[in-house]
């Protein structure tokens, strides 16, 4: 009897760890492939037979990157686009959640279902009304515009992420902090926030990095090179008669860099902010 | 410290009314105890009086004060939270001296006050811990160094022993009470628990659906119920109810119920307004013993429940079940019958129809 149990036991890990791991070669796999790729001379990329590992190791895409193709301007403009939205969200979508969080105001319920109404509707469907405003007011091909126009979808995913910190904050604090000496505003500054600082954190890593990826609004609201962001510039390497692979998956491997870096540094944060109040403690 | 004015005051949510025309005066150096069952509205009244909800009518004056329009942070009281709401990310020394560090108190007399308060409480050891590293009697005392740091004027308790195990809270209780006895500050204590309220305050205030059912000094509240309410709420078992019909009898007033007649010689209240009318006796089961006295019922034991030093036992007399509280070497077997006295000055006589004291 205990023999079977330890046997189907078995059975089940062999089986775990073949999902687990084959899933793991599915996330994992194209990018150690870019990251070959990108070592690679052109010659052993187009190949008649495949070269997993590279015969001849070589920096010339990166160099050739950097050097020619202006990905620095590109990811210069990015960091700004990704800063500024994280900036914007930070100082307006706090203080919405917050107040979501605490208030009972008229037509908050509605408000909040406006919030998420506007991330059910196809990105597509915004771009045309959205490019137009923005020519308007001229804040087309800026980065300033566009990390405005990220504001218009990435705000409402900050509110109403921050919003479940906020709530996961005991409200007797608040009117503690109230009786000795603070305002309302000065208790959500020195009680809730540092409270609510790891899910703050988390927010803010979604939200800067769905901005840092974003292609399609940078595609539509961005038309030099002096304010595109890199993944636009990288698909525009993709020319008629050519295709940059090296170059692409060089490019590739640099913009995944500072996602890569800044999940690191903030990892056990935000995994905290993200499981806070899922046990109680 | 200073007085606290209660005057009509009234909040309601929409329609809901929860609290109905709230009048207390509290004197200098008073301990008020709200008390009541849940949604009574004793803690919408402490937040009214806090400053954390504001009234639908009526004044609060603490001091010569009125404070309607102040707010919390310079009605110069201090607060203590049931969850206690010690601020998580700060160290115990900085929540206790966070109120005086928001007045801009200078850093050594804040430190001076801090240690004088962790003194008082003996939490001088804790005070670089976390909460989170305290347990719950020990961030009970936090709480309490918190409020008594600032020296307010008014203190303000929102069901604070109720999150702790029963012995911490009858020796937190005793703290309480001796903080209040050597600080002198009025204060102003919500609680469920009647025994809190009989031990700590010198006024108490039954409240029942956002309405004062009485307002008096302990002794009076349990010896002298306004209504059957506060005579239900307040004891430990309850007031035991008794219907009859009020008569004169030889040695004065007597009540006929299903299961004979019970002599009141001796009663203090004058209910004579009520002869031959139905009436409700109530009557402390310590006032019913196993001795002989002039008045007496005679009942058939349906249960018996040995305590330590009581022994409870329900006794059937007519159809009606009382709770009498006899001594510990009583133990009568379910099934006899037994003679109770009844010690006959204790009743306290009700109208049945509007439930209040005759």
């Amino acid at each position: 009897m205990a023999q079977t149990r330890s046997r189907s036991r078995l059975l089940w890990d062999i089986v775990s760890y073949v999902v687990l791991i084959g899933l793991a070669i599915a996330c994992i796999g194209p990018i150690v492939w870019t990251f070959l790729t990108s070592l690679k001379y052109e010659a052993d990329i187009v190949t008649k037979t495949m070269h997993y590992i590279p015969p001849r190791i070589t920096f010339d895409n990166y160099v050739k990157l950097w050097n020619q193709s202006g990905y620095p301007v590109l990811v210069i403009n990015s960091l700004i686009v990704t800063s500024v939205t994280v900036l914007i969200c930070l100082l307006t979508g706090t203080i919405a959640a917050y107040a979501f969080s605490r208030f009972q105001f008229r037509g908050r319920t509605q408000l909040m279902l406006g919030y998420l109404v506007v991330r059910m509707f196809p990105a597509v469907l915004m771009i045309i009304p959205l490019f137009i405003v923005m020519r308007q007011v001229g804040l087309l091909d800026s980065t300033f515009g566009l990390a405005v126009a990220y504001t218009s979808f990435l705000l409402p995913l900050f509110v109403w992420m921050l919003k479940g910190f906020f709530d996961a904050a005991p409200k007797e604090l608040e009117s503690a902090a109230r009786i000795d000496g603070t305002t309302r505003i000065g208790a959500m500054f020195m009680v809730v926030i540092p409270i609510a600082r790891n899910g703050l954190l988390a927010t803010c890593v979604f939200v800067a990095i769905a901005a840092w990826n974003e292609f399609l609004f940078a595609l539509m609201l961005t038309t030099s090179q002096g304010s595109r962001t890199w993944p636009v510039g990288l698909q525009l390497m993709v020319g008629e008669f050519q295709l940059p692979w090296g170059m692409l998956a060089a490019g590739g491997m640099i913009s995944i860099l500072p996602v890569i870096v800044l999940f690191a540094i903030v990892q056990r944060a935000m995994v905290a902010g993200l499981t806070a109040g899922a046990v109680k403690g | 410290m200073a007085t606290l004015s209660i005057n009509s005051i009234r909040k309601s949510f929409g329609a809901v009314e929860v609290l109905n025309n709230i009048d207390i005066q509290l004197e200098d150096g008073g301990f008020l105890v709200l008390l009541g069952p849940s949604g009574c509205g004793k803690s919408t009244l402490l937040s009214i009086i806090a400053g954390l909800e504001t009234s639908s009518g009526g004044d609060i004056v603490i001091g010569d004060r009125n404070v309607n329009d102040v707010h919390p942070k310079d009605r110069n009281i201090a607060m203590v939270f049931q969850s206690y709401a010690l601020y998580p990310t700060m160290s115990v020394r900085r929540n206790i001296g966070f109120g005086l560090e928001m007045r801009k108190v200078d850093a050594r007399e804040r430190e001076a006050a801090v240690d004088r308060a962790a003194d008082l409480l003996q939490i001088g050891h804790l005070l670089d811990r976390k909460p989170g590293q305290l347990s719950g009697g020990q961030r009970q005392r936090v709480a309490m160094g918190r409020a008594i740091v600032r020296n307010p004027e008014l203190f303000l308790f929102d069901e604070p022993l109720s999150n702790l195990d029963a012995k911490l809270r009858v020796e937190m209780r005793t703290e309480i009470k001796r903080l209040h006895d050597r600080l002198g500050t009025t204060t102003v204590y919500v609680t469920h628990d009647q025994v809190e309220a009989l031990t700590l305050g010198t006024q108490v205030a039954v409240m029942k659906a956002g309405v004062i059912q009485q307002l008096a000094d302990p002794e009076t509240i349990y010896t002298k119920p306004a209504n059957m309410f506060v005579a239900g709420f307040i004891g430990s078992p309850t007031m035991n109810f008794l219907r009859g019909t009020l008569e004169a009898g030889a040695g004065g007033l007597q009540l006929r119920h299903a299961g004979g007649t019970l002599a009141m010689p001796g009663l203090e209240q004058d209910a004579s307004t009520h002869l031959g009318r139905e009436v409700v006796a109530g009557i402390r089961p310590e006032s019913l013993h196993g001795g002989e006295a002039a008045a007496a019922l005679t009942g058939i034991v349906d249960v018996v429940e040995p305590t330590g030093p009581d022994t409870m036992v329900v006794v059937k007399v007519g159809e009606q079940l009382l709770t009498a509280r006899l001594g510990p070497k009583h133990r009568p077997r379910p099934g006899e019958t037994l003679r109770l006295g009844v010690d006959a000055a204790s009743i306290n006589l009700f109208d049945p129809e509007t439930e209040n004291r005759i």
